[in-house]
């Protein structure tokens, strides 16, 4: 390969600037003129039938604009299955559901009026349990769900509430548990956490009365997929729409689909071409927006006495909440690799996505990843224990390697997933006695003195795939000055791909990086991208951009040939120049190429599109494919932990993050990815939960009871970068957006269970749950969600 | 349907004159300090007030000062980054200095007044149980008159004081402490900053010679009553006696029994409950070790454990 300039080198973010000064405009941000404010009622019941609604007296409020009630609305949308009101129809599905809205001269007013509305419920059983959900007899939370739209691979099976049932059919796994000599079967939980973007939910929408034109601003992850749900519902051809993309501050998953969108929408239909906002408080979007799924997993395996894996059985139940939104993908991509990373020859997998009276649950930073990695890898751990092995040689035994045909028939290649999990574990001193820098505690003394501190360390190994086929497409524009303007779909959602994609833009043209510039992101002028999810970007849009570069390059290329007076001779770029490779002082500035061949205004246009071909698509009965996903991205992490037994706080020390990212297109933003996902990941370890009651109510929709971490709660963290390149990824490099958060909380899981000798199989580890299973474990007793270690 | 009036706001110059218009305008009426609590309370939580009284136009109503006679006045509208700052503060009472400083972020302590969070007499109040240690006093003033009330009989209930509509605490008074008076304050939360207590223990302690005997311990809790309160029973153990650990645990065992704490989305009761036994011997024994001075946060989050 030629020397790479640009690529690979820790360059400053792009967009630094911009935002530590706060200049950036980002969604919420955005002030239109003639500028209406809207706002929502949100249903205060789980589960009931609408009887009647009383508008009269929010409209006759001064300022009032618009009043609007699911009859106003008549349209559903769902990316997979098409069962989500724009505002409910009939009936609401849980505490939170936008069931009327307003729109006003301002913010007061509207959410004045809102308080007029008067809604008569009627009162219908409701499920906060996705098992429960599913149990025979339960009553269906969507009557009509066999008539809705969805899309063809969705399998709703025979029980009540599924929405999705993924099969995984690999083997006999009676047979591998006859043949076993340790058969292990727990049960693990992970409940409902929310993405806690800091930029809250927000949308505006305009309705061209004359054209019939919806033009939408939102920070949207997926502005052409939303493009295209918001065309099938409102029945309207993809021309009539735009959506136009501010920065966004952050999503994790949550901006994708349309939330806030459709309340937008609806209202500014009717005001009369005036553009309306919708913005969600902190509240709003913790009830109203979208969660993770709260999983129950049950999980059996068969090991040989060795060590080798003999079978494995897997049950998931995924909680959709109210409306499918991602969910059956979620369900698919999440309970296909929830056996983890390991050789299993006899594997059975059945995931339900069940709905239950929750807030909606779809799309989050790992994609059902870290819910099944809480399970199995500290069932992996548990295994070891009662192997007497050190989980190090249990996974060193079963670990996928280069060759390896795994469980969902699929042959790997470019696994560097051994090589994280040896340097994880080694940083972190794996097999010493717990070690941790005495300046932590006040040294071996300060030890002595607190005997109620115990230490552990612990750690987990994941594979994730991405979203696969998907399409990028992308355009590089070189006008005559020598500057490059960027076209691509992919949204800046903080994640640093402005940076990723300006340096292979930089790269391939080979001029310096501030000569390159992001087009904003509007769907009237940018190429069609799938969507900013999956971790698919790098490697996707990353292609796209390297391609339309180069074509740019070969045409800028082709028009210095002549000026170059070069005939058969080969051409370089450099520098900005295009040069004859031979004579390199015979050389042009591409500004110039530009300029003479089309004059002062001229451009250079490149164009590219990038797709990964998938052999054959999933079978629907053994959960089966030859290429299931583009890549995989394989991470080790491990923790050391310190738990004080006398108040079950948990303290990380030290944690290490190794991710396998195929090529690092720059390291500093793939270390700055890894350490923004641990943070994460030790929030929804230690401390987040969203405490929905038993009566479907959200108890703690703010951020001082839901615990984020805080800067003083990260440990120091150490992130790992292992490059195993992809053949097929732009300089070899796969993605890493999603995986730093995966294999977290189980670490940490394995961690504190070596430092206090009992497992704890539900999340989080807040000093409450730890107390108290340290309690019981004194007590000898235990409980549902205990186990204790052998 | 007529649009609602404009909230009004009035901008005293004198205690007086805010009693007066309390007196005037009637109840429903709130008095605005720092804010971080009013504000918030009507712009997310639907409170309405009639109207807002805002005392920050209202002289001398903040400032901390040493008295002749030992005693130490922290006016009402102190700021919590102030208390925490306070170099007086820091040499006499660091751990109060300390209980400030646990309260939300720089940026909420710039703004919350010491007075606004007493009177708004939240169970949870970081500097309150310190105070109750320091046996404070609070002093209310109106049109008619000053009066003033321990911090023990200030506090009714969350949210409830011993005040009338029309009065206002214009001062907390530390009266003159022992010299060799240490204290302790710890405050329990699943994170490290920006959180409220599950469970806040002060501990103000004066132990004689070196055989370590207590000739006065006070013990206060906050975030596990209606009100922050003090914990005799626990006190009673260690008083007059030669201290030790053993006898550290017992006050704990103790003040678990005297709290009352409620179950809700942070804990329940009964881990409340372990958590004063834990916390209070904790602060005691810290007390007792006697570090005098300010403390540097790594080792303030060092000390819970």
């Amino acid at each position: 390969m030629e020397q790479l300039t640009i690529v690979g080198k820790p360059v400053t973010r792009v967009d630094a600037e911009e935002k530590v000064t706060g200049e950036a405009v980002y969604g919420y941000d955005l002030v239109l003129p003639d500028m209406l404010y809207g706002k929502a009622l949100f249903s205060p019941k789980p589960h009931a039938r609408i009887k009647r609604i009383n508008t009269e007296e929010a409209k006759q409020y001064p300022g009032v604009v618009a009043v609007i009630t699911g009859k106003d609305a008549p349209w559903t949308h769902g990316e997979s299955i098409k069962d989500k009101p724009f505002l409910a129809q009939d009936k609401v599905r849980y505490i939170g559901e936008p069931v009327a809205a307003v729109a006003a001269m301002d913010e007061d007013t509207a959410q004045a009026a809102v308080r007029l509305i008067e809604v008569e419920y009627e009162d219908l059983p409701a499920y906060f349990s996705p098992e429960e959900a599913c149990k025979p007899g339960a009553i269906p939370i969507h009557e009509n769900f066999a008539s809705y739209r969805k899309f063809d691979f969705i399998v709703p099976g025979s029980m009540p509430n599924v929405c999705e049932h993924f099969k995984l059919r690999t083997g006999d796994v009676e047979k591998g548990f006859r043949e076993a000599d340790l058969v292990l079967e727990e049960r693990y939980y992970v409940p409902v956490i929310q993405h806690a973007a800091i930029e809250p939910h927000s949308s505006h929408a305009q309705v061209d009365p004359e054209s019939g034109r919806v033009t939408i601003w939102v920070a949207n992850d997926a502005p052409f997929r939303a493009l295209h749900e918001i065309s099938e519902a409102l029945g309207l051809s993809q021309e009539k729409i735009r959506f136009i993309n501010p920065l966004q501050g952050g999503g994790f998953g949550s901006k994708g689909g349309l939330k806030v969108e459709t309340i937008a929408v609806a209202l500014a239909y009717h005001t009369k071409g005036k553009p309306v906002r919708v913005k969600f408080n902190r509240e709003e979007t913790f009830i109203s927006t979208l969660t993770r799924h709260e999983a129950v997993i049950h999980i059996k395996s068969g090991v040989k006495q060795d060590g080798t894996l003999a079978a494995r059985q897997m049950t998931l139940y995924w909680g959709a909440g109210a409306y499918a939104e991602k969910s059956p993908t979620v369900c698919i991509r999440g309970s296909l690799p929830a056996p983890g990373p390991y050789r299993i020859p006899h594997v059975r997998v059945d995931g339900y996505a069940a709905y239950t009276n929750k807030p909606v649950a779809g799309s989050f930073r790992g994609y059902g990843i870290p819910q099944g990695a809480w399970a199995c890898e500290q069932h992996m751990d548990e295994i070891a224990k009662k192997l007497r092995m050190d989980p190090v040689e249990l996974r060193l035994k079963n670990i996928f390697v280069d060759g390896d045909l795994a469980y969902w028939g699929e042959q790997l290649h470019s696994v560097g997933l051994k090589e994280t999990l040896i340097k994880a574990t080694q940083a972190i001193e794996w097999g010493k006695p717990p070690g941790f820098p005495a300046s932590q505690l006040g040294g071996e003394e300060a030890r002595r003195l607190k005997p109620n501190i115990k230490i552990g360390k612990g750690f987990a190994c994941i594979s994730k795939p991405t979203r696969t086929p998907t399409t990028s497409k992308a355009g590089v524009l070189v006008n005559s000055k020598g500057e490059i303007t960027v076209l691509a779909g992919t949204v800046e959602i903080g994640q640093g791909c402005s940076t990723i994609l300006s340096q292979v833009a930089a790269e391939e043209l080979k001029v310096p990086l501030d000569k390159v510039r992001m087009a904003p992101l509007d769907t009237d002028m940018i190429p069609f991208d799938a969507s900013t999810t999956s971790s698919r970007s790098t490697y996707h849009m990353g292609n796209a951009v390297r391609r339309a570069a180069i074509d740019a390059r070969e045409k800028l290329m082709e028009m210095a040939r002549p000026m170059l007076e070069a005939k058969n001779e080969e051409l370089a770029c450099s520098n900005g120049k295009v040069y004859l490779k031979d004579q390199p002082q015979m050389a042009l500035p591409i500004g110039d190429v530009v300029r003479r061949k089309l004059g002062n205004d001229g451009i250079v246009r490149g164009d590219a599109s990038y797709t990964y071909e998938i052999g054959k698509d999933l079978d629907l009965e053994t959960g089966h494919s030859d290429h299931a996903s583009a890549f995989y991205m394989y991470a080790t992490q491990a923790a050391e932990v310190a738990v004080d037994e006398e108040t079950g706080r948990v303290r990380i020390l030290r944690m290490s993050a190794a991710h396998d990212v195929g090529k690092a297109i720059n390291p500093l933003n793939c270390a700055a990815q890894i350490e923004g996902g641990l943070a994460m990941g030790i929030g929804s370890a230690l401390h987040e939960e969203m405490v929905i009651d038993s009566q479907g109510k959200v108890r703690n929709p703010s951020f001082l009871d839901y615990h984020l971490v805080t800067s003083l709660d990260l440990p120091e963290m150490i992130p790992i970068i292992v490059e195993c390149p992809e053949p097929e990824g732009p300089y070899g490099a796969k993605g890493l957006g999603e995986p730093g958060l995966a294999p977290t909380p189980a670490a940490i899981g394995n961690a504190v269970a070596d430092a206090i000798g009992v497992r704890i199989c539900d999340l989080p580890l807040n000093p409450e749950r730890v107390y108290w299973a340290i309690q019981q474990k004194r007590a000898k007793g235990s409980s549902r969600w205990l186990t204790e270690v052998a | 349907m007529k649009r609602p009036e404009p909230l009004e706001i009035f901008q005293p110059a004198s205690v007086e004159e805010a009693s007066a218009i309390v007196k005037e305008k009637g109840p429903g009426g709130r008095f605005l300090a720092g804010g971080t609590d009013l504000i918030i309370a009507i712009k997310e939580k639907g409170l309405a007030p009639k109207y807002v009284v805002d005392l920050k136009r209202v002289p001398n109503l903040s400032g901390i000062r040493e008295e002749a006679d030992g005693s130490l006045t922290i006016r009402a509208l102190t700021t919590m980054r102030e208390v925490e700052i306070s170099p007086l503060i820091r040499k006499r009472f660091p751990f109060l200095a300390q209980s400030a400083a646990e309260v939300g972020s720089i940026q909420i302590r710039n703004r919350a007044t010491v007075g606004g969070n007493m009177a708004n007499a939240t169970p949870s109040a970081d500097v309150a149980p310190s105070l109750l240690v320091l046996e404070a006093r609070a002093k209310i003033a109106s049109a008619g008159g000053e009066r003033v009330l321990s911090l023990e009989e200030f506090f009714h209930g969350p949210g409830q004081t011993a005040m009338l509509p029309e009065e206002i605490l214009t001062a907390i008074v530390i009266p003159p402490t022992h010299p060799k008076l240490v204290g302790e304050y710890i405050k329990f939360s699943p994170r490290e900053m920006m959180d409220l207590a599950y469970v806040g223990v002060a501990i103000a302690l004066v132990l004689n010679g070196k055989e370590k005997r207590c000739e006065s311990v006070r013990i206060a809790l906050g975030a596990v009553s209606p009100t922050p309160m003090r914990a005799r029973k626990a006190e009673a153990v260690i008083e007059k006696q030669i201290f030790t650990e053993e006898l550290a645990e017992k006050a704990g065992e103790e003040a678990a029994k005297e709290c009352k704490p409620i179950s809700d989305v942070r804990s329940s009761a009964e881990y409340r409950r372990a958590m004063v036994g834990t916390m209070t011997k904790r602060a005691l024994l810290n007390a007792a070790a006697q570090r005098p001075g300010p403390v540097p946060w790594v080792e303030r989050r060092e000390r819970r454990y």
